[in-house]
């Protein structure tokens, strides 16, 4: 790869979470339900994958792989997953090295991992390295948040048909139920709470007031960082070279990058820089990327005193005797859109993202889970998500998730 | 509330904005341009004297490397790459920090400072903007009682550096320094004329060599000056400053400012304002050109690094730098003083370690002084530093070399004075014996070196070699020695010189006169 990046890998990064944006035309959605397996392919119906990491979720939902990397940077794992009927998951920020993964927006990307169950991913070398670093690296917090976790997981063991959950403490989050999610979501989310009330878990409604701001800072921090990582594609070190017409002004070096910048990158890439270039300039960093940061941090907030384990990051954590242990939420307010639908399109793609984006800034855990299907008959993921550093925690609820709607759908 | 949990501290943004306070001084006449005040502040650039660059794992370059050789895949900006900081560095910076009286903040951080141009690879430098490594402090300048304030200092990445060849109308990047650690040290403008500004600068290259941080090299480009100049009326506000770019040597720099003094006081006699510009110099004219006007300046689109967690740096480590940190200058000057060199040895030796050659990653070169140290552990200072001043150092010159060129170890020059302390051999003997290690680059332990060549001292009771020697003089000096007879006593020293001469200086000086007189007689 000691060539430029191509449009295609930036226009993956930078692209909303539709994946139809990508250089080899867009990305079918393989699901299908039993009824359909006699429809030729050609013939179904045609709907997202979800991005980024669309491309990843298809692959293990097709059967073509057990599992799949892919970068979550504000939901491109999970939302894949959730569109696909399969796990996908986001571990805690920092936890799994970047170094390697062509950096989007950084405080944000973590490398995340798709399955065709729980127990896929966990068999994952890459799931193994959770464990291995979780103890490791800057002991003391990981090592707080290692201890805290496993108290509760002493308690929990996943693969009993009806495990005792009667110490988990589920939070429901009331901002994660918008006007604009589909009923017939909030219908499959509440089977997966009933079941897990019926094991004995207390669901206790939270509040995250943040929440409906998290989309917006999200897009102007991914925005910010994105523009300052793709100012390195210039065409002089990296990215395609454009020569200038005849006649063009090559005094000022700025007309040069201009034009090979204009030409090598994509509408939706060029969209992304100009949103996060125009954050970071003097006159509107205040306004907007000061102010994203302070919704990010108001955002870790809520989560921090929703959460019944403290924080491991922070210098002074408080202990929270009324707090949840994990969230529970949809993973995406719809199934997969169709591709030549309206939510492919204009602001719908940047909407898909508000269920997934807080836990990106706050850099918590959290893997979606398939949870049955929606009324038209496409799969819904469920969000588990925990405290930092709590990822076998995330892994274990998500774990019973999967069997009891298993067990479930069989009943059907 | 919110802002204080900030990754960062946006309180602090509003320090930028702060207008500079200038510093009063007392008014300073100046033949030059009676009437006018020239206010001067300087933004340096040092690079740290680090093995690894600031951010990678790649060695530094030295100048005269092979292009694009020192280079990882960090420092060409590779996508998928992450910056570590390198200790080395930081360690560096708060040495200078300590020795420049600036206070080290336990938290720092970096940021992203943007442009595009062909010598940054990445788009952006990684700086300090908002949370600088240390702020405040002050230097003393070498005369005057003069002391120039500190605003801040901060750590950066150097960029590549990029040639134009003419010729084949292209830019070369050469990517060996892209990457390497910086130190910005910006200075209040408490500077009042060229000469101010010249003492400034030397002042603080003889710093950060002394602390081992930079090789302060202006000609080589491992400092580099910015320098901002306004004049004024006296006792009227503060005129527009102009920024002087890249300046890369003092002469040069004394030559921009007394150029852009009289560009501002033309300008302003004619009834002109002076517009804000930066501009560079140029050699050739003497004077300076814009460069770009303050509408023209960039917006730099300033953003903390998210892949740089804060720079948290503890009161312990702080003050282990403070202990373990090479003296600064006047220490070392009173150090010397203390263990009874003289004012002139003291500046001999220092003069001489202010051009040693500045180790990596903080060791401490071969200088004059730490030599010094080494060989006055367990002997008399005054004896050492004679040895050291007459007749090491006076020997190198002899030969046009230079201190670092010096072949004696420690061990040989201790165990030379040893001998000749102890009488084993004559201080003549010890002189050729070291004029012989210096020649030959010799490695032999010098007791070995004066059995081979036969230089032990004749001991005061085998006079008979030295009687032999004296008689072998007489006779070569026939003339001499009879002038001795007749009652002239001077000529003795002439009879004297050729028994150690004939003795290759292994006689006793005092008990060859003895002899002599002694044959004489009779």
């Amino acid at each position: 790869m000691h060539n430029a990046p191509t449009d295609d890998m930036l226009v993956r990064h930078a692209s909303p979470s539709l994946n139809v944006n990508s250089i080899h035309g867009p990305v079918v959605n393989p699901y299908h339900s039993l009824n359909e397996k006699s429809i030729p392919w050609a013939e179904r119906e045609r709907r997202s994958a979800g991005g980024s990491s669309g491309g990843s979720a298809a692959a293990v939902a097709a059967g073509m792989c057990d599992a799949a990397l892919g970068t979550d940077t504000g939901g491109s794992v999970r939302l894949p997953a959730s569109y696909c009927g399969i796990t996908g998951l986001k571990p805690s920020y920092g936890l799994i090295s970047r170094w390697g993964v062509v950096s989007y927006a950084d405080s944000l990307d973590c490398v995340g991992v798709l399955g065709k169950s729980v127990d896929t991913v966990k068999t994952t070398r890459f799931h193994h390295m959770i464990q291995r670093i979780l103890p490791q690296a800057t002991p003391h917090a990981r090592e707080k948040a290692k201890v805290s976790a496993e108290s509760l997981l002493s308690t929990l063991d996943a693969d009993l048909s009806s495990p005792d959950l009667s110490s988990l403490r589920i939070g429901i989050p009331q901002e994660y139920f918008p006007s604009e999610l589909n009923t017939t979501i909030v219908t499959a989310v509440r089977r997966v709470l009933e079941r897990l009330s019926s094991l004995g878990a207390q669901l206790i409604p939270v509040s995250l007031p943040s929440t409906p701001y998290a989309l917006s800072a999200y897009y102007v921090i991914a925005s910010a960082e994105a523009s300052s990582n793709l100012a390195r594609y210039d065409g002089v070190q990296y990215g395609t070279r454009s020569r200038l017409l005849p006649g063009a002004d090559k005094s000022k070096p700025g007309n040069v990058y201009a034009h090979t910048r204009s030409v090598g990158f994509g509408a939706e890439v060029q969209k992304r820089i100009l949103l996060g270039t125009h954050a970071l300039t003097a006159d509107a960093f205040d306004n907007y990327f000061l102010q994203a940061q302070r919704i990010r941090q108001r955002i870790k907030t809520d989560f921090d005193s929703a959460f019944r384990v403290p924080n491991a990051q922070l210098s002074d954590p408080s202990p929270n005797p009324d707090g949840v242990d994990i969230l529970l939420h949809p993973s995406a307010i719809r199934t997969a859109p169709r591709l030549d639908s309206d939510a492919a399109s204009g602001l719908g793609p940047y909407l898909q993202d508000v269920m997934t984006v807080p836990a990106s800034l706050a850099g918590l855990p959290a893997v979606s889970i398939p949870a049955g299907l929606a009324a038209d008959g496409w799969p819904v993921g469920v969000s588990v998500v925990g405290q930092w550093g709590s990822d076998e925690l995330v892994m274990c609820i998500g774990k019973v998730i999967e069997r009891t709607s298993n067990e479930d759908n069989r009943n059907f | 509330m919110l802002v204080r949990h900030c990754p960062w501290r946006s309180i602090q943004l509003h320090q930028l904005w702060r207008s500079r306070a200038i510093h009063t001084r007392e008014v300073i006449h100046d033949k030059r341009w009676p009437g006018w005040q020239v206010i001067i502040g300087i933004e340096v650039h040092a690079q740290i004297k680090s093995r690894r660059k600031l951010f990678s794992e790649s060695f530094t370059s030295r100048p005269g490397e092979t292009p694009n050789t020192t280079v990882s895949a960090f420092d060409s900006a590779f996508p998928g790459t992450l910056p570590v900081l390198n200790p080395k560095c930081v360690e560096l910076a708060v040495r200078t920090a300590l020795a420049l009286n600036s206070k080290v903040h336990h938290r720092s951080a970096f940021d992203r400072k943007h442009y595009f141009y062909s010598d940054l690879p990445a788009g952006y430098q990684i700086t300090q903007r908002y949370s600088p490594l240390a702020s405040g402090g002050y230097i003393k300048l070498s005369k005057g009682d003069v002391a120039v304030g500190i605003t801040q200092i901060q750590l950066e990445q150097d960029t590549a550096k990029s040639t134009f060849d003419g010729l084949r109308h292209t830019s070369l990047i050469d990517l060996n320094r892209a990457g390497s650690g910086l130190m910005e040290i910006v200075s209040e403008p408490d500077m009042r004329s060229p000469e101010e500004a010249a003492d400034y600068v030397r002042t603080l290259q003889a710093v950060l060599r002394c602390v081992g941080s930079s090789d302060g090299n202006m000609e080589q480009g491992s400092f580099r000056c910015d320098v901002n100049v306004s004049v004024n009326k006296h006792g009227q506000p503060h005129g527009t400053r102009c920024e002087i770019k890249n300046l890369n040597s003092v002469k040069f720099m004394m030559m921009a400012i007394t150029s852009e003094v009289f560009r501002h006081i033309e300008l302003l006699e004619s009834g002109c304002s002076v517009p804000q510009d930066t501009r560079g110099f140029d050699e050739n004219k003497a004077e300076t050109f814009k460069l770009r006007s303050k509408v023209d300046s960039p917006d730099y689109r300033y953003m903390p690094d998210p892949n740089i967690p804060p720079l948290l740096l503890s009161e312990e480590y702080i003050e282990t730098i403070r202990k373990t940190m090479p003296d600064l200058p006047d220490a070392t000057r009173a150090r010397l003083l203390n263990l009874g060199l003289s004012e002139r040895d003291a500046d001999v030796l220092m003069a001489v370690d202010s051009g040693r050659e500045i180790g990596f990653d903080g060791e401490l070169g071969k200088g004059a002084v730490t030599y010094f140290d080494s060989l006055a552990q367990q002997r008399d200072p005054r004896v050492v530093v004679n040895w050291m001043t007459h007749e090491l150092i006076g020997q190198l010159t002899a030969r046009k070399e230079t201190f670092s060129d010096n072949p004696v170890s420690v061990e040989q020059l201790g165990e030379l004075i040893d001998l000749v302390q102890d009488s084993k051999i004559t201080g003549t003997s010890g002189k050729s014996l070291l004029k012989h290690i210096i020649a030959n680059r010799s490695s032999s332990a010098p007791s070995a070196l004066t059995r081979e060549l036969s230089l032990e001292a004749v001991s005061e009771d085998d006079n008979a070699s030295t009687r032999a020697w004296c008689v072998e003089a007489i006779e070569a000096l026939p003339k001499e020695a009879e002038a001795v007879r007749q009652g002239n006593p001077r000529v003795l020293n002439k009879l004297v010189g050729k028994v150690m001469q004939l003795s290759r200086g292994r006689a006793d000086a005092q008990n060859a006169r003895v002899v002599l007189e002694d044959v004489l007689r009779r």
